[in-house]
């Protein structure tokens, strides 16, 4: 009979750990854990990406764990990802009379909104002397990640810095928005979404449903304009912003 | 079922769209290809309202897995802290609430 020392072996280990769907599991403890930490404590620092990122990350590293197979492991969590945007023309179609109303006001904030990030970003990074590549990956950071990263690719980044500064931009955004909205006195639903969906993207979104379906849709609305606009904008205008920005600085 | 199907069906095309030319990301396309599916039908249909709720649900759960890259450019991130940090904190620290503010402005001077 084996006893308990024998039964935690290397292969044992390895065959848990290897296991096609381990990644989907820890992904699924980790949230569980993140959302159990927001109910009990309302910490705002419990947002449930930033918390279940930090307990999958902390977890592999204890394992000695690739990020590479746990990203296989995990697939069928982010594959879904697709579906759940597509998703989003549900609540956005229910806001449509509401949207059709703000069309104008909803157009200058994401122009003028979208705008102004990439210039603060492009502007603080380059006077703090970042690499070129760096800034290039940086300037999309508020798109949602799928254009992000083909933008951030054909300016001459990186697509894994692109993907890693979107998600920062949108855990911090998501921790941040809520108290930063307070002090702005920002109460409308509408307003709120559009703000979190602009500057962070999916997990914006995810913040946004929290307050209401309202601010949801809105949120998804400003997460999709962005994109589009930025993608085509971006391309024409950052080249020279870039010289700009960095040259002077 | 049959919202999950239209919506992986939508998804299918709008990739196809998007390989095709358009300069939006395929599940963005299927987004406004539902978005126009559902004016046509004039309403979402208890299943495709049922799924969509269900994948929104848990919209932090999907986003975890790619948030975990970060461990993988923990050396870039550490060589250029500074800059990184100051310029995604400061275009949010200005930018969020600017758009907040400017939305909530533009809608209160049209009402």
């Amino acid at each position: 009979m084996a006893d308990a020392t024998q039964l935690l072996t290397p292969s044992l280990f390895e065959a848990g750990t290897q296991h096609p769907l381990f990644g989907v599991l820890l992904t699924l403890v980790a949230y569980r854990l993140a959302l159990g930490l927001q109910h009990r404590t309302g910490w705002h620092i419990a947002q449930p990406v930033l918390m279940g990122t930090l307990l999958v990350v902390a977890a592999l590293y204890a394992g000695g764990l690739e990020y590479d197979s746990y990203q296989q492991s995990s697939s069928p969590l982010w594959l879904l990802l697709g579906p759940a945007t597509v998703a989003l023309a549900v609540p956005l179609y229910v806001n449509l009379k509401r949207i059709r109303e703000l069309l104008w006001p909803l157009l200058i904030t994401i122009g003028i909104g979208g705008t102004t990030n990439v210039i603060l970003v492009l502007l603080l990074a380059g006077r703090l002397g970042a690499e070129t590549i760096v800034l290039i990956s940086l300037a999309p950071k508020s798109v949602t990640s799928p254009i992000a990263i083909s933008l951030a690719e054909e300016l001459g980044g990186t697509a894994a810095l692109a993907a890693v500064f979107v998600m920062l931009t949108g855990v911090a955004g998501a921790l941040l928005g809520p108290p930063l909205l307070h002090l702005a006195r920002v109460e409308s639903h509408a307003a709120r979404g559009v703000a979190l969906g602009l500057n962070a993207h999916a997990v914006g979104i995810s913040q946004a449903l929290q307050d209401s379906k309202e601010a949801g849709a809105f949120a998804a609305l400003a997460m999709s304009l962005t994109g589009a606009i930025t993608a085509l904008l971006l391309p024409l205008g950052g080249p020279w912003l870039l010289g700009h920005l960095s040259g002077s600085g | 079922m049959q919202g999950l199907f239209w919506i992986l069906l939508y998804q299918w095309l709008g990739t196809l769209l998007s390989h095709w030319g358009l300069p939006l990301p395929g599940p963005i396309v299927g987004m406004l290809l539902l978005l126009g599916h559902l004016q046509l039908r004039g309403g979402a249909g208890e299943s495709l309202e049922n799924t969509a709720s269900s994948l929104l649900h848990h919209l932090p759960l999907l986003l975890i897995p790619s948030a975990g890259g970060i461990m993988t450019q923990l050396e870039t991130l550490l060589a250029h802290g500074w800059a990184i940090l100051t310029a995604l904190l400061g275009s949010l620290l200005i930018g969020l609430p600017l758009t907040g503010w400017l939305l909530q402005w533009l809608m209160r001077r049209s009402s």
